[in-house]
């Protein structure tokens, strides 16, 4: 398990972290979600040991986090970096000496990500000559290939074209069957909520809220009704409702914000009972809408 | 082992070889072909005069010739002469030698020459002494003694000084360029943003020690083959005959261990800051700006270790070689030329590598923050303040 006790930490007179806490269970993936400047990379390389906090504590099955725990781990940062001159084979080896895997070791291993990333052709290639998304299938194999116990990558699809996102989501998913715990950061929020199980949403250096999506939307105070057809019997009802607003009416379709707790069935007899309804349908809110809330309005 | 394989480290090799092997080879055919010019003279004046100035000629220039001419030649006389330098007309006004040159090129006649060579002549006409007595009363016997000295001889005394300038240039160019070459790579790291990587891969203290150590392998194999190269050419005879044994004649073990000693001591220090000031710039072409604070000290140093040469037991050049960064250049001349106290040895040393631990520290500190530092260059008092957290 990685736990992220209170951490903090400053730069001069910026504060990048002010309180940030959150738990990984081994094996599980973890989003960690939050606008540009909200701390996800300064948690991030607090995480992997590149920076010491400045209060709190970073561990690793209960041990504070040092150099040989770094070692089992992976890093993909958010800004890429390939020796441009040394070969895609031997750029992977390196990563994976450094990581600590012996000669046959890192032959096997390196062969693996070769063959799995597509790399074949370009193996013997400088990096700088390979293209973007081949550049960046290069970084993945070189922060998996020691086969780490835990995988960081801050926003691993930006950049990425769909086929290559879709590549990426693969090596992903075949991290998490091998059971690496991942952390990763993005601002594409419909690959967060398929890849994640957990959640952890940060602003100005704080933690706006963490848990599941179940738990997220759990402790979401609103749901969206969505009704069919957008009659104006059935917006009189709607309108009538406690503490409702009217989000606007979209291919014929009502969409309206209730508190949470609202009682549905009853809302769905009177709609029934002033207009024939054709679709009722309460919409759990998206992992984007619980984030927009926990972070609040732009400034 | 990827930097020694490469071919940007095989062709300096080479290069540096080759320019060994034409800074020794070079002046001798240089010298030769300036010689047989040079060096080749035609004697004018009457014929008993011009023979006895001739004999007295022969110790240090080639005769072609004698001729009865005095008035000025022409090109065309000297160039049927075997291409003589000059022609040298001696004659005698009362019991006066005067001797007047007509001289192709007149940097290449040198008159103190003549003047030595023609000196027992112009004795003897005034004198009326033959001129082979009065030669054999001139050749004064010196004895040279050193107090304390580390050299036999006056001649051991200027090998050591011709060697210990050789060094010292090795010294200062092989720590230099060295030094650079780990500063190149850092901003090649820290600019193409795989810093971050290596730094979350491997401790940066160790990744740094890594490449310092590694180049510092890289240069002593560079340093080796110079040496190694100069050695072997230089026995086959030429201009630099002597340097061989000017070697085995100046060069002590203690000297040896020394130049090894310092070129490592010099070049931990150097190489750690100008690791830690690469890891600071954006671009590439912000590299000059940082790495020249650091180059004029060691400019510094190489001067001040040319005045150690001649003067090492000057206040200057004691008190410098304790200073780190100094002392390697200035500490390595003194022990090349003159007889160190050995507490002073030992004390130089010590300080100088308690500056590579401290450096070490130091720098390593400034890479590992340095390297995650982008966007604007830091201020001195935001480095010190990331560097206090």
């Amino acid at each position: 398990m990685l736990r992220v006790d209170h951490v903090r930490k400053s730069f001069g007179t910026i504060n990048a972290v002010r309180d940030v806490s959150f738990s990984i269970e081994s094996g599980t993936t973890f989003g960690l979600l939050g606008p540009n400047g909200a701390g996800k990379t300064t948690t991030m390389r607090m995480i992997l040991g590149i920076l010491t906090p400045d209060a709190g504590n970073v561990s690793w099955d209960g041990v504070t986090i040092d150099a040989s725990l770094r070692r089992r781990f992976g890093y993909l940062p958010e800004e890429r970096g390939l020796y441009g001159k040394m070969k895609v084979r031997e750029q992977i080896a390196y990563f994976g000496r450094l990581h600590g895997l012996r000669k046959p070791e890192v032959s096997k291993r390196t062969d693996y990500w070769i063959e799995h990333l597509q790399l074949g052709e370009y193996s013997n290639r400088p990096a700088a000559e390979l293209s973007k998304g081949n550049q960046q299938k290069v970084q993945v194999a070189c922060a998996a290939v020691h086969e780490p116990a835990l995988l960081v990558l801050d926003e691993p699809f930006s950049g990425l074209d769909p086929v290559n996102a879709e590549m990426l989501l693969g090596v992903l998913r075949a991290q998490q069957a091998r059971g690496t715990t991942l952390v990763l950061s993005s601002h594409q929020m419909w690959q967060l909520e398929e890849l994640c199980t957990e959640f952890c949403i940060i602003d100005d250096g704080q933690n706006r809220a963490s848990g599941t999506l179940a738990q997220l939307r759990a402790a979401f105070p609103t749901r969206v009704l969505r009704v069919e057809p957008a009659s104006d019997a059935a917006r009189s009802v709607l309108d009538g409702l406690p503490n409702a607003r009217r989000l606007g009416s979209e291919d014929g379709a009502l969409d309206y914000e209730v508190a949470l707790g609202t009682a549905l069935p009853d809302i769905l007899r009177r709609l029934v009972s002033a207009e024939a309804i054709t679709r009722f349908e309460a919409i759990e809110p998206s992992l984007q809408d619980i984030y927009l809330r926990a972070i609040g309005p732009a400034t | 082992m990827r930097r020694l394989r490469s071919r940007a480290f095989k062709v300096g090799l080479v290069l540096g070889m080759v320019g060994v092997a034409l800074a020794i080879k070079a002046p001798q055919f240089v010298s030769s072909a300036l010689n047989q010019a040079s060096n080749t003279i035609v004697v004018g004046g009457s014929p008993s005069l011009a023979s006895r100035a001739a004999k007295l000629l022969a110790k240090d220039f080639e005769i072609e010739g004698l001729t009865d001419r005095t008035a000025p030649p022409t090109l065309a006389f000297l160039d049927a002469h075997r291409k003589a330098g000059a022609l040298v007309v001696v004659t005698q006004e009362r019991h006066q030698l005067v001797v007047t040159v007509y001289a192709r090129d007149l940097s290449f006649v040198s008159a103190s020459e003549l003047r030595r060579d023609l000196m027992p002549l112009g004795f003897a006409l005034a004198t009326s002494t033959p001129e082979t007595t009065v030669a054999r009363y001139m050749n004064l016997p010196i004895a040279l003694h050193g107090i304390n000295s580390k050299f036999e001889n006056s001649a051991a005394a200027d090998a050591a000084h011709g060697i210990a300038y050789t060094l010292l240039i090795f010294l200062y160019v092989s720590i230099l360029l060295n030094s650079q070459l780990i500063m190149t790579s850092v901003a090649e790291e820290k600019t193409s943003r795989i810093a971050e990587l290596l730094i979350a891969s491997v401790n940066p203290s160790a990744l740094l020690a890594g490449k310092i150590g590694a180049a510092a392998v890289l240069a002593v194999i560079q340093l080796a083959s110079w040496l190694a190269v100069g050695y072997v050419l230089s026995l086959g005879g030429g201009v630099a005959k002597g340097f061989a044994a000017m070697l085995v004649q100046a060069i002590t073990p203690l000297d040896l261990a020394a130049f090894i000693a310092y070129f490592l001591l010099g070049y931990l220090q150097l190489s750690t800051l100008f690791a830690a000031a690469a890891s600071l710039i954006n671009r590439t072409e912000d590299l000059g700006s940082v790495s020249g604070p650091l180059v004029m000290p060691v400019v510094l140093a190489f001067f001040l270790a040319l005045y150690a040469l001649g003067f090492p037991s000057s206040t200057l050049a004691t008190v410098t070689s304790f200073i780190p960064i100094v002392a390697p250049f200035t500490m390595f001349a003194r022990i090349a030329v003159s007889v160190v106290p050995a507490w002073q040895i030992v004390i130089s040393l010590l300080i100088n590598i308690a500056a590579v631990w401290a450096f070490a520290i130091l720098g390593g500190k400034i890479y590992r923050v340095g390297m995650l530092l982008y966007g604007r260059p830091p201020k001195l008092r935001q480095i010190l303040a990331t560097l206090r957290g």
